[in-house]
């Protein structure tokens, strides 16, 4: 699978279950619709974004720390917009960062692009 | 007349040493002992190099040593391949005994070299580079028929060598050999003198895998590669890999984690290598579990 | 494998040749290969006196001949070597059971023999004791063998009327110790009025010549095929490096 694509697959994927576990705090529980719909599509973006890098990139490495660090700003637009739980969103959210950065790395395979 | 310990040291050693007499090479000094024949370091004074020269150390009447010695520089030049030695020159020297001059390659046997390679992936990796020559004469249609540790040599650059072809038979009709080969590396066929296949060769490559995974310091044995080692050495010709890049292909799975081939593995064995396959994912994602846990438990 | 039939050659088969001729021949050879071996390890293994050793040692050829002892050789499961040195092994044990029996006289000593210059050797052996008895039968033997095949290689070049080969061969390969510098080239051929070239050549002929020598006569020393390939290993061969 190339590498956007599974970027996209598995930042949705977790995403989603990232959003899920809203489910777990009650004063949330009334809106789990919008949440999971919005975690969904921002772990979407993500994705792709870390694809992209990943295919371009190639580093490791790099494509951790791009990873993450794109795992930390999505999460920190979504803490800003409720305006609290900074820690309990961005810390899960950067190791979702994380793990697509390895995933797409590790799992996925570079698109055949036209060899000269 | 009685001779003096000197004079007896003297001639025994005239008497080893070949007679290079009018030939290109000027001796240096013995490198060993090989199947049929001593192993010399020589100096080639033509190209001015050293190489190492394969005699047969002793002439029997019948010209066979002389004739198996020149078969194994036939075979050997017509392999071309980074794990085969490359021969220089054959003939006959002087004193009537056939030789021939090969790359010098002063690097450790294996099993001495195992000696001081503890991981088990480092010695598997080693193994694969056993198989490619091998399966390269097997492509050209040479058997090898006396694979084992003594016949292997790790150069200073890493570079892996499989020495002595001197039982190398072509596969066509390749049999009759009688048992040449070295008890518990030889196929049982071949013991038995039946015509032998690529297979005889997987199952040397078998026991030698096994012998590799023994040398001290010997790391912890997976089953896995007990399975593959035990399928290339089974009796039974037809239940061994079909050849040896379908060996190799078990052991580079291995390596990869993924299931072997040979090996019928249990639930927990099998979950056991898939975490370890994906360790880093299986981590992150229990880290990530984790944390949202911890907060949601400190949450109430 | 079987290329040359397994007696061929062989002193074994001579020795039971029903020509008598072929036998004393067969007979002397062999014992010239093996009489200071056997009386050296007589005299190491079981502490024998000089004349004892002496005696005992007539006596083991002796036997060898009246009971046939060689007959009962087989090849496949030890080299002739070992299987003489077992039966002088065995003859010193029955001696000593029946000593005070009458010994054998002057008339029974079938060969003769120099004890002198081996009894010294293994006088001063016996108070040094580096080796084993075995080993230093074994190694007894080695020089036994060069010998016979340097008096053979002598005895090839007065007949070839190749003496300078001879000298220069022994010029450089048997006289003088250990410690003594091989003489060098030129010298040899100043010594001997000839050219360095000449020398260099002569010396390759003469090892060429005499390890042909060594081999032919390890051929009759020995009885099977397999053997002489043990013998010619341990005697020419390099030991496999460990």
């Amino acid at each position: 699978m190339n590498k956007v694509l599974l970027g996209l697959l598995v930042g949705a994927g977790l995403g989603a279950l990232d959003g899920l576990t809203a489910w777990f705090t009650p004063e949330a529980r009334s809106q789990i619709a919008g949440i999971v719909m919005g975690s969904t599509f921002k772990g979407l973006v993500a994705g792709v974004l870390i694809g992209l890098f990943a295919r371009k990139v190639r580093s490791v490495p790099a494509t951790l720390v791009f990873g993450t660090a794109l795992g930390l700003l999505f999460a920190y637009f979504i803490a800003h917009m409720q305006g609290k739980y900074y820690f309990e969103i961005m810390l899960p959210g950067a190791i979702v960062g994380l793990l697509t950065g390895y995933a797409t790395q590790r799992y996925g395979r570079n698109s055949q692009t036209a060899a000269a | 007349m009685r001779l003096g310990d000197a004079a007896l040291d003297r001639l025994r050693d005239a008497v080893r040493a070949p007679d290079l007499a009018g030939t290109r090479y000027r001796l240096v000094g013995p490198l060993g002992a090989g199947g049929m024949g001593a192993v010399f370091e020589a100096e080639d004074e033509l190209l001015g190099r050293r190489v190492a020269l394969k005699v047969v150390d002793v002439p029997l009447d019948g010209e066979a040593p002389a004739e198996a010695l020149l078969e194994e520089a036939l075979v050997l030049a017509r392999l071309e391949h980074p794990g085969l030695v490359p021969v220089h020159d054959a003939g006959r020297l002087p004193d009537g005994r056939a030789f021939y001059a090969m790359k010098l390659v002063k690097g450790e046997r294996l099993d001495a070299h195992l000696g001081h390679v503890a991981l088990l992936k480092e010695r598997l990796r080693l193994f694969l580079r056993v198989c490619e020559p091998v399966a390269f004469a097997h492509a050209n249609g040479i058997l090898h028929r006396d694979l084992k540790p003594s016949n292997v040599m790790v150069g200073p650059f890493g570079e892996v060598l499989v020495l002595d072809w001197g039982l190398a038979r072509p596969l066509a009709g390749a049999g009759g050999g009688g048992g040449a080969g070295t008890p518990g590396f030889m196929a049982p066929e071949e013991a038995r003198g039946e015509p032998v296949d690529t297979r005889a060769d997987v199952y040397g490559l078998g026991a030698l895998l096994d012998a590799m995974l023994r040398v001290a310091p010997a790391p912890p044995r997976p089953k896995a590669l007990a399975s593959i080692a035990a399928r290339a050495m089974a009796p039974d010709r037809d239940k061994r890999y079909s050849d040896v890049p379908a060996l190799a292909a078990d052991v580079a799975r291995f390596l990869d984690g993924e299931r072997v081939e040979a090996h019928v593995e249990g639930p927990f064995e099998r979950a056991g290598r898939v975490v370890k396959r994906h360790r880093v994912a299986v981590g992150l994602v229990a880290a990530y579990l984790l944390t949202r846990g911890l907060f949601i438990l400190f949450r109430h | 494998m079987t290329r040359f039939p397994d007696t061929r050659g062989s002193l074994v088969a001579a020795m039971r040749s029903p020509d008598e001729a072929t036998r004393a021949r067969a007979l002397s050879t062999l014992a010239e290969a093996y009489w200071k071996p056997i009386y050296t390890y007589v005299r190491l293994k079981a502490g024998r006196e000089h004349e004892e050793a002496a005696d005992l040692t007539q006596e083991f050829f002796a036997r060898l001949v009246e009971k046939d002892w060689l007959a009962r050789f087989d090849a496949s499961k030890a080299r002739l070597r070992t299987y003489l040195r077992v039966l002088a092994d065995g003859l010193v044990a029955n001696e000593s059971k029946a000593k005070g029996r009458v010994k054998r006289g002057g008339g029974l000593q079938i060969l003769s023999l120099d004890f002198d210059a081996v009894r010294r050797e293994a006088e001063e052996h016996r108070a040094a004791g580096e080796l084993s008895p075995e080993d230093f039968f074994e190694k007894e033997w080695v020089r036994s063998v060069f010998s016979m095949a340097v008096e053979r290689f002598r005895e090839t070049c007065v007949a070839d009327g190749k003496e300078l080969r001879f000298a220069l061969f022994s010029a450089y390969d048997l006289e003088g110790d250990a410690a003594v510098e091989r003489p060098r080239y030129e010298g040899l051929a100043r010594r001997f009025g000839t050219t360095a070239v000449d020398v260099t050549n002569q010396l390759a002929a003469a090892r060429r010549d005499f390890r042909r020598i060594v081999l032919e006569l390890l051929r009759e020393l020995t009885v099977s095929d397999a053997e002489f390939r043990l013998e010619a290993r341990a005697l020419l061969g390099i030991e496999p490096s460990t």
